[in-house]
This record gives C-alpha cells, sequence and structure tokens, in this order.
C-alpha cells in the first residue's frame, strides 16, 4: 500500500470518526442528563459524566405520565399498526405493479396524489369520522385511520416493478397457484424492501404526534410522544423527567432498525430461480 | 435462507388471523374505553335533580393540574356530586384538540378549558357559537373582583366568556450579588435612564450583562414596555399601532441596550432559563411567574436574589405592565354547563382557592381579593426575605391592558421581525413603519397615523 493511500484512509477516517462524534453527542448528551436533577440541563460547561438521578427521574416520570402504561401503548400500537400496514401496503403494491385492471394507473395517480395533500387538511375531517364512530380514545382509531400508507405503497410497487414476470410466469406454469406464488416466491425476494418498508412504518407511527394528540383524550391511552409533549409547561418543567422520557423513547427505534438492518445486506433475489 | 422465509410466511400468516380476529376483539375494548367518557356524559345529561352525580372534564397544563385537582377536593365539601377528571395536556397541545374538536363542532371537547389570556380573543372571533356565554350564566356579579385589564381580556363587547385566573405582573428578577459586586443599588432605579446607567456599571465591574432577550424569534422584553406605555401591537378598535410614537418609543428603549452591548442574546426559553442559571445576566425582565422557573432550576442561588418593578420610562411614570396569564373557558358544546359554571366560578372567586393555587404552585392570581391574605405580605427567603407578593399584587390595578385580537399571532411576527431589523442596525421607526405595512396587508386592517 503507498503511504498516499494509507494518508488517504487516515484522514477519512478521522472525518468520519468526528462526524460519528457529532451526531452520537447529543444522544450521550440526552442520556447523562437524564441522570441529573433537572437544573442541570443548563449547567456550563456541560455535564458530561452520568449522575445518580436516573431512577428518581424515573420515578417522577411514572408518576406525571405512567410512562410504563405510555410505553406500552406506544409499542402496541406501532408494532400492530406496523405489521397491518405492511401487509396492505405489499399487498396493494404488489396488485399495482403485477396486475393488470381497468383504471389500474389512474388509481395509482390518486395515490401518488394523496402523498401530496398535508396532513393537517384531512385531520379535521378524519376526526369527525373517528368521533361519529365513537373511535376517540382508543387504539381503533390510533392504528387504523393510516393503514394505508400511500409511501409504503409506492415504495413496495417500485421494488415489486423489478420482479422478473418470467419468474413469476415459470411459476405458474409448474402449477403454483396465485397466493402461493405471492407468499412464497414474491414475499421472500422482496425483504430487502419490506424491511426499508417496515423501518419506515415503525418510525412513522412510533414519532408520530398530531393524530395521536388529537385521538386520545385521557392519559391512558396516550403515547410517548403525547405524553412527553405534555411534561411541557409554560415556565415549570422538569429537564430531568424529559430527557429520562426522551432517552427511554429512542431505545426501540434503535433496536428496530438493527434488528432489520441486516435485511438490507442479504441477499436481494438471491436464490429466486432456483425454488 | 429458506427456514426464515418459511418463519416469514407464517408471521404474514399470523398477522392476517389477527387481523381477522384483532377487529372483533378491540372494537369491545373500545366499547369499555371510549364509553367511560361517552357514557358518562349521557348519564347525567337528564340531570334535573342536583343530586345526580355529574363528572366534569377539564384540560390544562402543568401545575394548573394540580390546582384543579385541590380545588375539586374543596368544592366536593358542599357538593359533594361533583366530581372533575382533568387531563395534563401540554401547553400549546391544548390549543391543537381544542380548535380541531371545534372544528368538529364540538366532539370531544371538555367542560372546562385554560387558555392563555392573549388567545382568548382569537378563538372568540373564530368560534364565535364555540364558547358558553358567562354573563348569561351569572358571571357579571363578580366583575369588579378583577382588575380592569384582566376583565377586558376575558370579556368580548361586555359579555364574558372566560373566567380569568392567573396573570403575569411583571418585574425586573434580579441578582443581588451581581449588584452588589458592582454596587449597583436596585432602590435607586426608577427609570429606564436609571437603568441603562446601572447596566453600563454593571458590565463594566462585571462582565455580566444586563438582560437576557431571544433578539430574533422573541420580543417579551418590548411587549412588556409597550404594555407599560399603556400601547401594544394594536389599538382598542384592533387597528394597527406600531407607528405610535410610545411603540417606537418601547423599540428604542430596547435598540439603546443593544447598541451598548448590554443584552444576552439568548436561544429561545431554554436560553433564558440557561442565563439565569449560570449568572451571565443581572436581571431577567418576566412575569411573576418566572419565580417558579428560578426556584426550580436556579437551586444553588437560593438568597441571591431580588425583584424590582420594571423602570418607568419618566420620573414617577408607570411601573405596572403584563406579562401572560390565563383563564377558564367552557366550550358550548359541554353537557354541564351550568355545573362547570358553578365549580370554575367558585374556582376563580373564592380566595381560599387562589391562594392555594399560589402558595403550592405559584400561580399568581388576578382575584383582588385574595391578596388580603397574609401570604401576601410574606418574607421569601428565596428572594432574600423581599415581599416580592406584596410588590406584585400592589401592581396589578395598575397594568394597562393589552389588546390582542385575532391577529396576534401576525403582529407578534411581525414585531419580532422589526425587532430584528433593529438589532441589526435599522432606524427603529423606519422598521416598525415597515412592519406595520406588512401586517396592515396580511391582516386587511387598518395603520393608525401620528
Amino acid at each position: 500500500m503507498s503511504p498516499k493511500s494509507a494518508m488517504y484512509r487516515l484522514v477519512s477516517r478521522l472525518i468520519l470518526v468526528a462526524g460519528a462524534f457529532v451526531s452520537l453527542f447529543p444522544f450521550y448528551w440526552t442520556a447523562v442528563a437524564a441522570t441529573n436533577p433537572s437544573g442541570k440541563v443548563f449547567a456550563k460547561p456541560p455535564q458530561l459524566v452520568p449522575g445518580s438521578m436516573f431512577l428518581e427521574n424515573l420515578f417522577n416520570l411514572n408518576a406525571s405520565i405512567g410512562i410504563f402504561r405510555v410505553l406500552f401503548n406506544s409499542t402496541f400500537v406501532t408494532c400492530v399498526y406496523t405489521l397491518f400496514s405492511l401487509t396492505v401496503c405489499t399487498m396493494a403494491g404488489y396488485a399495482f405493479a403485477k396486475f393488470r385492471f381497468p383504471g389500474r394507473n389512474a388509481l395509482f395517480s390518486v395515490f401518488l396524489v394523496s402523498l401530496m395533500v398535508p396532513y393537517h387538511a384531512t385531520l379535521i375531517p378524519l376526526f369527525k369520522m373517528m368521533a361519529s364512530w365513537e373511535w376517540i380514545n382508543t387504539y381503533l382509531a390510533l392504528i387504523f385511520p393510516n393503514v394505508a400508507y400511500p409511501f409504503a405503497i409506492f415504495l413496495m410497487r417500485q421494488n415489486l416493478l423489478a420482479m422478473p414476470d418470467a419468474v413469476m410466469e415459470a411459476a405458474r406454469i409448474d402449477g403454483v397457484g396465485e397466493w402461493r406464488l405471492f407468499v412464497s416466491i414474491v414475499l421472500p425476494s422482496m425483504r430487502p424492501a419490506l424491511a426499508a418498508a417496515a423501518i419506515y412504518l415503525f418510525v412513522y407511527q412510533w414519532n408520530n404526534f398530531l393524530w395521536p394528540l388529537v385521538a386520545t383524550s385521557t392519559k391512558e391511552m396516550y403515547t410517548l410522544p403525547v405524553a412527553l409533549s405534555s411534561l411541557i409547561g409554560l415556565s415549570r418543567i422538569d429537564y430531568g423527567q424529559v430527557m429520562t422520557g426522551v432517552t427511554i423513547a429512542t431505545g426501540p427505534i434503535v433496536a428496530f432498525f438493527l434488528i432489520l438492518q441486516r435485511q438490507f445486506i442479504s441477499g436481494i433475489l438471491g436464490g429466486a430461480i432456483k425454488e | 435462507m429458506s427456514k426464515s422465509w418459511k418463519l416469514f410466511v407464517w408471521l404474514l400468516a399470523a398477522v392476517l388471523v389477527l387481523s381477522a380476529c384483532g377487529g372483533g376483539g378491540k372494537s369491545s375494548s373500545s366499547g369499555a374505553s371510549g364509553g367511560s367518557s361517552s357514557s358518562s356524559s349521557s348519564s347525567s345529561s337528564s340531570s334535573g335533580d342536583a343530586q345526580d352525580p355529574v363528572e366534569l372534564t377539564a384540560w390544562a397544563w402543568n401545575v394548573n393540574v394540580g390546582a384543579l385537582n385541590e380545588a375539586i377536593a374543596m368544592y366536593q365539601k358542599d357538593h359533594p356530586h361533583v366530581s372533575l377528571k382533568v387531563e395534563d395536556i401540554g401547553r400549546l397541545d391544548v390549543y391543537d384538540k381544542l380548535s380541531t374538536g371545534l372544528a368538529a363542532g364540538g366532539a370531544g371537547l371538555p367542560d372546562i378549558v385554560l387558555v392563555e389570556d392573549d388567545r382568548i380573543h382569537g378563538y372568540l372571533d373564530a368560534f364565535p357559537n364555540g364558547f358558553a356565554n358567562l354573563s348569561e350564566l351569572g358571571f357579571d356579579q363578580y366583575a369588579d373582583l378583577f382588575p380592569d385589564f384582566k376583565k377586558n381580556l376575558t370579556s368580548l363587547d361586555g359579555v364574558f366568556y372566560a373566567m380569568p385566573f392567573d396573570s403575569g405582573p411583571t418585574g425586573m428578577f434580579y441578582r443581588r450579588d451581581i449588584f452588589e459586586q458592582a454596587g449597583v443599588n436596585p432602590d435607586s432605579i426608577e427609570t429606564w435612564d436609571d437603568f441603562f446607567n446601572a447596566a453600563l456599571e454593571i458590565k463594566n465591574k462585571t462582565g455580566v450583562y444586563a438582560f437576557p432577550a431571544d433578539k430574533f424569534k422573541d420580543d417579551a422584553n418590548f411587549r412588556m414596555m409597550m404594555n407599560q406605555l399603556g400601547v401594544y401591537y394594536f389599538d382598542k378598535d384592533g387597528n394597527i399601532d406600531f407607528k405610535n410614537p410610545k411603540v417606537i418609543q418601547a423599540m428604542n428603549n430596547m435598540k439603546r441596550f443593544g447598541d451598548a452591548d448590554l443584552v444576552k442574546d439568548v436561544n429561545g426559553w431554554d436560553g433564558t432559563v440557561s442565563a439565569t442559571v449560570d449568572g451571565s445576566v443581572a436581571t431577567i425582565p418576566f412575569g411573576a411567574w418566572y419565580y417558579g422557573t428560578i426556584i426550580d432550576q436556579a437551586k444553588e442561588t437560593e438568597g441571591k436574589w431580588g425583584v424590582f418593578l420594571l423602570p418607568a420610562f419618566e420620573k414617577g411614570g408607570n411601573r405596572a405592565a403584563n406579562l401572560g396569564g390565563s383563564s377558564w373557558m367552557i366550550p358550548a358544546s359541554s353537557k354541564h354547563k351550568e355545573e362547570a359554571y358553578q365549580f370554575m366560578a367558585f374556582f376563580s372567586t373564592t380566595p381560599e382557592v387562589q391562594i392555594m393555587a399560589m402558595e403550592k404552585y405559584g400561580l399568581f392570581p388576578s382575584l383582588l381579593t385574595a391578596y388580603d391574605s397574609p401570604l401576601f405580605t410574606s418574607e421569601v427567603s428565596f428572594f432574600g426575605g423581599q415581599k416580592i407578593w406584596q410588590l406584585f399584587s400592589e401592581e396589578m390595578p395598575d397594568i394597562p391592558t393589552p389588546y390582542y385580537t385575532k391577529d396576534y399571532a401576525i403582529a407578534f411576527d411581525e414585531a419580532v421581525k422589526a425587532q430584528a431589523d433593529v438589532f441589526n442596525g435599522k432606524d427603529p421607526a423606519q422598521a416598525l413603519a415597515e412592519a406595520a405595512e406588512r401586517l396592515a396587508s396580511r391582516t386587511g386592517r387598518a395603520v393608525n397615523e401620528y
């Protein structure tokens, strides 16, 4: 290896390390703030050594928003939503990509247009609808309104377009039914796309704020972002509690991403033909 | 490899099965949780009999929740059939929920909601039939228990739509140790000129700034000064008042401190608190509620604080102003307007309730009769034994009314731009005149000429 490329590698590593530090530091600072009393958030220079207040902050946080209940709500709603939405969106994307039916393109462009409608425009009609069904303040209202998520449908359709028709024809000639074709042949080759869509849907629902805020009306039904937001009063904010809550809220996203990340790397159309 | 595919297929199949039975299973749970709010309201909607149990619901944020819960306990001694469920919601989140509910014709709204004073007229304008007419329910009899500015903020055309709760009489929260170190006596400061000279002295001797300001995003100091001078973004007829010489005078005052590098530029609320905690500013001009922030976040500075009134613009001039404060409204969709009104009238006009809210939660009352309590002449040790509540309560009757209108948020936006222009070197009169034009074209309101 020439000294020039060694130099190049050293410099690029240094830049990467600096970048990693810049992006990770806020998380570290948040986690440290979660272990310190409220006023320490404003300390100068910033507090970088973990304190001993984490359990007390957690206890206070539980007293004020019921963190465990809220964590359960968020986890339950997000997981069920991700499963449902992924199923619906994948099937819809499959239909748009591989089936010919009258009005297919028109319907798909309607979906594309709905990507552009700001969420706030549909908030009030949706709220009225949910209120008339008496779904307000239930898990139903938190999970179902966005199950058919246009972006995920779009993502799956684009990926499914890449699926060679020849493979599907071959399977059909071998006598594979449509259902089995979809489940055993199409889906396995879509793992990277499914993982991407799942991560997207999971993060979207986990962080979703405005709709859960409007759709819930009691503490027992709040999701994490809504509950954390309720900690922000006008002038008296316990930052220890806020930071503890934020630390807890960040964990599941990181975990979910790490679990699915492998799917990105593993084979794309790997064994499709051999099956 | 094929094993994990199978797993995925099974997972998908499980989802499908779940989706089939999950829908049914959850709809029964929705009946239980959804019912808790709707059934309680329908069950007692037929209440002609006062003894039928009534559960009221309320939306509020932060410390106000605790105050409500204690007040209902006091109220239940004479009204055991009334109970209250308070939802703790973020301050700004309350408005999102309230606006959505009002736009949806009152669906899902509580019986009682806390609204900040600067938003009340905006809501009344946007939803003229959205809130209960409190004068009809009998609130006029209590009008004289409150200072004039608060009455003006909670009523429209002589009709009450909100019941006054807390206020934010302003003061200069100052650090005694920094003043002493610089050899400045706070009692000698009567006018902004005095304070300007004192601030120069402090900056020279200690390097500490006079006060914090979010120069390019917030204009709280400017608003306090306008209020003190009896002017605001709008006059009482809703015309734009940015060209009023007194408004220009307030902005000039900001400019003078900025030019002399006496203003510490901070980033929003957190920046202000940060400057408070680290002692980089000698004073923080704010509403009385800032007391709570100081004692919560700057625990180590106990005893080092004091308060004096905003300096006057000329000797003997007005030193009273207000920043912040909130009141209770009853959505017109409430099925228990009468009960909600009775409870909130009790809450708003009973000195014991207001003193409890003040003592435990630092919510400064607007109820004038509450000031007779010994609490308001007590010495506050965190503030070096100063009788700060007496200072604030004596200020209340002199506070001029700020006129917010429904376009307050837009006016605020333009005023902040004007302030940013001024801190960037533009002449205040010029910057405000330009802001007035922009505001006029955004709101269609007339601009007062002088």
